[in-house]
């Protein structure tokens, strides 16, 4: 037997950290004896940046994993529901032009693909329905302002998939409070003076302010843009990816609403502007707005006008907060007995609210695959830093997806996002072969894919992509396509009679609270 | 349904048909009971609990029916069973806002060929009222020991959904869907102290209840077999 691994120490108390220390307490949790010992650090004098804002579906199984109730997860954090993106102006830059990238894969799929379908039918109707609205019915749920689930229907349930949109700094309290509470892990509030390794180079222990040295035989980077320990004391150098996506800037805003009852919006908005695009996400309390642009294209004070634009002259009092953004992350993930997880092992522009969804992945992925000895933890390393570079690479491709195909010509942002040398080889492949058939599963083949073959779909065919279709065998499941074409039909027109508002489904919740079953 | 609070003086000229009392429960497949009646429910019907659409939150009720709307002990002129819930018997009159006393006016049971007087010639509340006012009385008393049962039952995770596949004489296979039920696995697994709660609580009663009027859903079966059958009878005679 080699050198056991038994303690773990993160260092960071943002979303990452605490999200992070819930994910691995939560399965090799103090409580049943035999548990890792867990202790997280952070530090009162830095804040955390907390823009994540939005999740992926993901969050319901990981929040009822770590043993949360979803009416107190709804309750604590300003939390609402959250169906997809509704991406605006991205196409032509026109007022009227927008498309959904929903939460739910289209009618049929995998099992029957719709896309050439829909295809054939629109190159020969005018007036045919867009892609999103034709094969999936949470398009129409979302135009109407609709929740996803009823009163009735049990925590993380949902009539249609969801996700959430929740107030960053209330979801890591309220996360602590959990571990802390329920979870048996050591918080000690200090801040890291020094970083110590031992003669091999592996991290032996931090230094702090007033709580002495705290060791572990894991050590895990929350420590932010920072990256304390993978960045800083072990040295792994960063790695840009802004010669693909330029955005580099974030403008944030905290946007009052018109009065206690105003509409909840139930996805997220992105509309595309000169240089960048604006987030628009609505929680309980207020709408969390940012300008996300390319600094290369624009000055902050241009940004800034197009920000005070959208958000109104009402809110012209309001004092938006600058982030910069390198995008981009760390060449490794896991270094010796150090592991980043959240800012410190990258970030990219939220166009597709990856921040939360890669804590979740990553945790998950050293929760499951905990090395029992110091020895084997090189093994899981190797794996983490592979399975983990895949993801940030396809991560990258769809959003650089999302750029390609716009027709925007008012700005350079736009003509330099069309450049084929902006363009990954990886994502200019698929590009080829899509000409001629739809992204299928056949091209997404490995066990750590972050977006099926239908989020493609969305996005291709919601930017105005046109694929021939002239060569595919279409007659053989004409049949069960009309069907499901039908089928939509018949489930919107059900779910749009039944469904509440996003609003007043919150304020049932917290009255009534949902049941557990 | 036209509920108005009662008046003993304006109304007292209101008579009631008793035997069309039960008439509004011809079609609900589902009627609210509270916790007092499990034992009398349960010789008789399955007792299941079903979540209330504007809230979200569990209540009791007994089942009568296989479908939305059909209510398999009703014969059409009454309801064939032992024990008729107190939510049935006190009909037309309901429990309004501030615990007032409200009546139904558009409830069949209202009919000037009534044998059934609200007030004695005196003035005084006649016997009939007497007898509603107590049911009432019961029904708002067990209100809470419902909810109380109910929060202890949901604390320790005795409920789950209720999944009866059941396939009927020449029909397509049913599925009840939204009845919950006791997690009779659940509870055979609790601990010694738990167990003591519940008998303390007088709950173990309530639960067994719960458990022996599950089978009665095989009645609800047979019923609706029989009716299918005597349905296929008469449609084969009128050919």
């Amino acid at each position: 037997m080699g050198r056991p691994v038994r303690s773990i120490c993160i260092v960071g108390g943002g979303t990452a950290g605490w999200l992070t220390a819930a994910i691995i307490a939560a399965r090799h949790g103090g409580q049943a004896g035999c548990g890792l010992q867990i202790t997280l650090i952070e530090s009162e004098a830095i804040g955390i940046i907390g823009v994540g804002e939005g999740t992926w579906p993901t969050m319901r199984s990981t929040l009822k994993k770590i043993g949360i109730s979803e009416t107190d997860f709804l309750r604590e954090c300003n939390a609402s529901f959250k169906q997809g993106a509704k991406f605006a102006r991205w196409v032509t830059g026109r007022e009227s032009d927008f498309y959904y990238h929903p939460l739910m894969l289209p009618e049929g799929f995998p099992g029957l693909d719709l896309a050439p379908f829909w295809t054939k039918f629109s190159d020969e109707h005018a007036d045919a329905p867009s892609f999103s609205d034709a094969v999936c019915f949470q398009e129409a749920i979302c135009e109407l302002g609709l929740a996803p689930k009823l009163i009735t229907s049990a925590e993380y349930a949902g009539v249609a998939n969801y996700a959430y949109h929740l107030d960053a700094g209330r979801f890591a309290s309220f996360i602590r409070e959990h571990c802390v509470k329920n979870l048996g892990i050591r918080h000690i509030v200090d801040d890291v003076t020094g970083v110590v390794q031992d003669e091999t180079g592996d991290l032996a222990y931090v230094e702090t302010g007033k709580s002495g040295r705290l060791g572990g035989d894991l050590f895990i980077d929350c420590s932010g843009f920072r990256s304390l320990l993978l960045g800083g004391t072990l040295g792994v150098p960063f790695q840009s990816c802004s010669d693909v996506l330029f955005i580099d800037r974030a403008l944030a805003v905290q946007v009052p609403y018109e009065n206690e009852q105003s509409a909840v919006v139930p996805h997220t908005l992105s509309v595309a502007q000169r240089d960048g695009w604006i987030w628009d996400i609505g929680l309980q309390n207020r709408r969390g707005v940012g300008y996300v642009f390319s600094s290369s294209h624009t000055t902050t004070e241009a940004a800034l006008e197009v920000l005070q634009a959208y958000v109104g002259t009402r809110h012209r009092d309001l004092q938006p907060r600058e982030i910069k953004i390198v995008p981009g992350h760390r060449q490794t993930f896991w270094k010796r007995n150090c592991v980043a997880v959240g800012l410190s092992a990258g970030f990219l522009e939220p166009l597709e609210a990856s921040a939360l969804v890669l804590i979740e992945l990553t945790a998950d992925f050293i929760s499951t695959m905990m090395p029992a000895t110091r020895e084997n933890m090189d093994i899981v390393a190797k794996r983490c830093n592979e399975t983990t570079h895949y993801r940030w690479e396809r991560i990258i491709d769809f959003l650089k997806l999302h750029y390609i195909l716009s027709q925007r010509t008012d700005s350079k942002f736009w003509i330099d996002n069309r450049d084929p040398g902006s363009i990954p080889e990886s994502l200019a492949e698929q590009m080829a072969l899509w000409r001629y058939r739809a992204p299928g599963d056949q091209d997404f083949m490995s066990n750590n894919e972050m977006f099926p073959a239908a989020s493609y779909q969305y996005v291709l065919f919601g930017m105005g992509f046109r694929m021939d279709v002239s060569n595919l065998p279409l007659e053989r499941s004409f049949g069960s396509a009309q069907r499901a074409f039908t089928q939509n039909r018949m489930l919107k027109e059900k779910w749009t009679r039944t469904l509440p508002k996003n609003r007043d489904l919150i304020n049932r919740i917290k009255e009534h609270g949902l049941q557990k079953i | 349904m036209r509920l108005i609070e009662l008046s003993r003086s304006e109304h007292s000229g209101l008579r009631i048909r008793a035997e069309r009392v039960t008439a509004s429960a011809a079609n609900q497949h589902l009627i609210p009971i509270v916790v007092s009646e499990f034992r009398k429910a349960a010789i008789e019907y399955p007792i299941v609990f079903a979540k209330h659409p504007e809230t979200g939150r569990f209540a009791p009720y007994v089942l009568n029916g296989l479908g939305v709307e059909e209510n398999l002990f009703w014969s059409g002129t009454e309801l064939d069973v032992a024990y008729v819930p107190l939510n049935v018997r006190r009909q037309p009159f309901y429990v309004g806002m501030n615990n007032a006393l409200c009546i139904d006016l558009e409830h069949p049971c209202i009919d000037p060929t009534g044998q059934k007087t609200i007030v004695n010639p005196d003035g005084s509340d006649s016997a009939y009222l007497k007898e509603i006012l107590t049911i009432l009385g019961e029904l708002v008393s067990a209100k809470e020991a419902t909810e109380q049962f109910i929060a202890a039952a949901l604390a320790l995770d005795l409920l789950a959904p209720i999944r009866l596949d059941i396939v009927l004489d020449e029909e397509k296979p049913l599925q009840l869907q939204g009845l919950y039920g006791v997690d009779e696995d659940r509870f055979r697994q609790l601990g010694e102290r738990e167990v003591a709660q519940l008998w303390k609580a007088g709950y173990l009663d309530l639960i067994y209840s719960l458990l022996i009027a599950s089978g009665q859903v095989f009645k609800l079966i047979r019923l609706r077999n029989q009716r299918t059958a005597l349905g296929r009878a008469w449609h084969s005679n009128a050919r």
